[in-house]
């Protein structure tokens, strides 16, 4: 057991460092100048302004030992300095990431806790009312573009009823919370700060509806569709003979076998809101990483590039790693194996 | 039996829903409270808060609330500079520079009173970084101290303008004590050796009427009163710089009260607040300008390089139509490269030599050309939009005018990194849709942008007349005959045609009624609210 996680480690390891090489290859490719677009227009002008800026950003470099500079980077916990924000990528990263996570964990449980008894009473009660309405907000989700989404929720709830807070993680004139996770939720409660906790809380929920949406879709197709495929197995038919409760059946029995592929692609999902959304951020001015990953990938800044590719490869590599664990908890035969 | 406990749970879940939704706090109540002015506008592009090192657009509005300049201008006025920091300036007695007489009893956030030695420190500062500022004060020689009230700026050229140029935000004064107590240096190790930019970032040490308290970068900008303001008591007791990045956003919280100023709305969005009895949409024409850049390169397109072709697409433009259909009326257009307001050019003067739309001039240019069937070029522009515009449409618009004087403009849309790399690199092949914003209000700078870096992008070798009439232009003291000669080199550049200047806009800022003195301007800072206080 032991060495199958260690060899999946490094493998993925290996991946991450392979994925920056490509990146940071096509990167190079685009015939743009970096440096000409983050300077004002007098000093893109100035040839020696130019090259020093350059020299600064080792952008003058040959190609492969601005490759080897970054990995030597690696090593040493140096991810490199963002050319547009002027400052090391890896505390920009630090920065924008809190607001992500929170984002997506919050819009994760959302879905699970929506997706999963959705498909479960979909399958089980298979072409009902249930099942239909399950289909057609699973659809809804999953077609629905986010900013669209995100903006029409912003003006029912926001504008037109009035309900919900507006864009940006606080209200306007709120100060943070004394920064140790940067999650507003849980560094608030650390202090007990509950104005800002409860407000923190209602600016997550529009977001965190609009990000689970298209998740929704696919958690609750799939456990339907899981759930579907295990009921027809030998062993419901014998629990049944055997006079067990309908319930238990469902719930003991079949629900762990049909959760495996459902952990697959719910796992994979969340990888994917862990990345960041880029609309969704935007609308709602939530400071996080989708957003800083569009800006760097639009203004070719390299080291930014790169660090968020590296962050994106451990992101789904760590994610990997809890969905294998995760087949032993509900399948033993992994283990046993 | 599960249809019984499944209903039942579908229930529970409904409710759990539910009474978290109702636990939430209400939002109805969100307006802001009367002594905290919030400002909702797109700061993304802020990098930094420190003067010194100031380059780009929306930070130099948040510099203007925390420090001062020893000169500013006022809103309207882009000609004449109004003294703030200084009360009095005259040339030096060799005529070498300028002597500048302070203010006095101007403190500091500190409660320190600010002298000489703090302004020769904030201007050496800014010439030792050699950031990106200090490009447009590179004639000047040094900084003296004369005594506590007085301090002279020795220039290397005294012919070249000064006074215009340090009402920028980024030559502000700060407190050389705490600056330099927080690693700011001033002396020429400044380069390498000058660490206060981080403490900058979140703090300043100004004699505006606010003090930074904070920055949080894509987030917010938080401002709070400075007692020791020398103007007296400022109106606020707190300022909040927003980020809100998309303007239906803005436009959705200054409706609800949540933000006190919206400054990014598009046209229509600004139509719907005509009617609204809770806010006031605020006019000022701005300094920037949206320009066509046609190069006169033979290699890359014969047809261009006759300036009667040039010539002909100034006239073939429908610039009404552009300003009414895509700007919603809100825009102005200048003659050349310097925008109206500034001293030489106003609309009387674009009505009398500037470009209109003349479909038969044009025409007749053509034929002068040897092009009597038109000929065509390609024309570049950016995936971005302006004012609520975007390039594309601009694009578009300009295409269907030309077609009707048989010119064929190709679209060629890229994106922006591309685009500037290919324009700053003169490598532009035929005409580019672009964007300029003065860093500091002097026509100078602009006049001789034309005759330098920007004629070379568009393969131009200017003769030596024209750029005489610029370096007169800008040594020249008297406004009248200065404007006489910017006449003149106005004049050169329509013949020239290789500028064409779409549309000058005029900024739409929605402002909440309870909001008094909030004072927009075009000089660069974006808006002024030293003088902005709830109304009672």
């Amino acid at each position: 057991m032991l060495r199958y996680i260690t060899s999946r480690v490094a493998i993925a390891a290996l991946m991450a460092v392979l994925a920056t090489l490509v990146i940071f290859l096509i990167a190079n490719t685009v015939p743009g100048d970096p440096v000409l677009t983050q300077l004002g227009d007098l000093a893109a002008s100035n040839p020696d302004y130019v090259a020093r800026f350059r020299a600064k950003w080792g952008l003058d470099l040959p190609l492969w030992e601005q490759y080897w500079v970054f990995l030597r980077g690696i090593v040493h916990g140096d991810l490199g300095m963002s050319i547009a924000s002027q400052r090391p990528v890896l505390d920009d990263i630090l920065q924008y990431a809190p607001a992500t996570i929170e984002l997506s964990t919050i819009a994760f449980a959302l879905s699970l806790l929506i997706g999963i008894p959705l498909g479960i009473l979909a399958a089980v009660r298979r072409d009902s009312w249930i099942d239909h309405v399950a289909r057609l907000v699973s659809l809804i989700g999953v077609s629905s573009p986010t900013f669209w989404l995100a903006f029409i929720m912003l003006a029912i709830f926001y504008g037109g009823l009035q309900i919900a807070p507006g864009p940006g993680r606080l209200d306007p004139i709120a100060f943070p919370p004394p920064t140790v996770t940067g999650l507003f939720l849980v560094d608030s409660a650390l202090v007990g700060d509950w104005d800002t906790f409860w407000d923190a809380a209602a600016h997550l929920v529009l977001p965190s509806i609009v990000l689970a949406a298209a998740t929704l879709g696919l958690i609750t197709r799939t456990t339907r569709a899981s759930m579907l495929e295990s009921l027809q197995q030998e062993y419901v038919r014998v629990a049944r003979a055997k006079g067990l409760r309908e319930t238990m059946i469902v719930t003991g029995h079949v629900l762990p076998n049909a959760l495996i592929p459902v952990v697959t692609l719910g796992g994979l999902a969340y990888a994917n809101l862990l990345t960041g959304a880029v609309m969704t951020e935007t609308i709602f001015s939530w400071p996080g990483l989708g957003r800083y990953t569009f800006q760097s990938a639009v203004s070719l800044d390299f080291p930014a590039i790169m660090g968020i590719t590296l962050m994106v490869a451990v992101v789904y590599l760590v994610i990997n790693l809890l969905i294998d664990f995760s087949y032993a908890l509900l399948d033993p035969r992994v283990v046993r194996r | 039996m599960i249809f019984r406990s499944v209903r039942r749970r579908a229930f529970l879940i409904a409710t759990a829903i539910g009474a978290v939704l109702a636990a939430l706090p209400s939002a109805s109540d969100a307006a802001a409270p009367r002594n905290t002015l919030v400002i909702g506008v797109d700061t993304s592009d802020t990098i930094t808060l420190d003067p010194a090192r100031m380059s780009q657009y929306t930070p130099p509005m948040t510099l203007k609330a925390a420090y001062e300049t020893l000169v500013t201008m006022d809103p309207g006025d882009y000609v004449n500079v109004k003294p703030q920091l200084a009360t009095k300036w005259e040339r030096t007695a060799d005529g070498k520079g300028y002597r500048f007489t302070l203010r006095d009893g101007v403190k500091f956030a500190s409660g320190d009173v600010m002298t000489a030695e703090d302004v020769k420190f904030s201007l050496d500062r800014v010439l030792n970084l050699k950031d990106q500022p200090a490009q447009y004060i590179a004639h000047v020689d040094r900084i003296e101290v004369v005594d506590p009230k007085t301090v002279d700026v020795i220039l290397k050229d005294p012919s070249q303008p000064l006074l215009t140029i340090l009402a920028a935000p980024a030559f502000s004064i700060y407190e050389k004590k705490i600056v330099a107590q927080h690693g700011g240096i001033s002396d020429s190790s400044a380069k390498d050796a000058d660490k206060a930019t981080q403490w900058l970032d979140q703090n300043s040490a100004g004699t505006g009427p606010y003090k930074i308290a904070g920055w949080e970068r894509n987030a917010t900008i938080q401002l709070v009163k400075n007692p020791n303001y020398w103007r007296g008591q400022p109106g606020f007791e707190r300022v909040v710089i927003r980020h809100i990045g998309d303007s239906a956003a803005q436009l959705l919280a200054v409706r609800r009260g949540d933000v006190d100023v919206a400054f990014n709305l598009i046209p229509e969005q600004i139509a719907t607040l005509k009617d609204n009895p809770e806010i006031v949409v605020q006019r000022e024409p701005s300094l920037d300008f949206v320009y066509m850049a046609v190069t006169q390169e033979p290699e890359f397109n014969p047809a261009l390089a006759k300036k009667q072709a040039r010539q002909a697409i100034g006239y073939a433009i429908d610039y009404d139509g552009i300003r009414d259909a895509l700007v919603g009326g809100s825009a102005i257009r200048p003659v050349s490269f310097l925008p109206i307001g500034t001293n030489g050019s106003t609309e009387q003067l674009t009505r009398e030599i500037g470009f209109r739309q003349d479909l038969d001039k044009a025409k007749q240019l053509l034929a002068e050309a040897g092009l009597p069937d038109g000929f065509s070029f390609e024309l570049s522009y950016g995936n971005a939009s302006i004012v609520g515009v975007s390039y594309q449409l601009l694009a578009q618009k300009i295409q269907s005018d030309l077609a009707r004087a048989g010119i064929k403009a190709n679209l060629n849309p890229m994106d922006q990194v591309n685009l500037r790399t290919q324009f700053t690199t003169n490598k532009s092949p035929g005409g580019v849709l672009t964007f300029w914003n003065p860093p500091a209000v002097e026509n100078q700078l602009w006049a001789s942008a034309t005759v330098e870096r920007v004629a070379r992008r568009v393969h131009w070798q200017p003769p030596q007349e024209v750029k005489d009439v610029v370096s007169r232009a800008a040594a020249e003291t008297d406004l009248q005959k200065q404007a006489q000669l910017w006449r003149q080199y106005q004049e050169a550049m329509v013949d020239n045609a290789n500028l064409v200047i779409l549309f000058q806009p005029i900024y739409q800022v929605a402002v909440r009624k309870r909001v008094a003195g909030f004072q927009l301007t075009g000089a660069g800072w974006m808006a002024d609210f030293s003088a902005a206080k709830p109304v009672q």
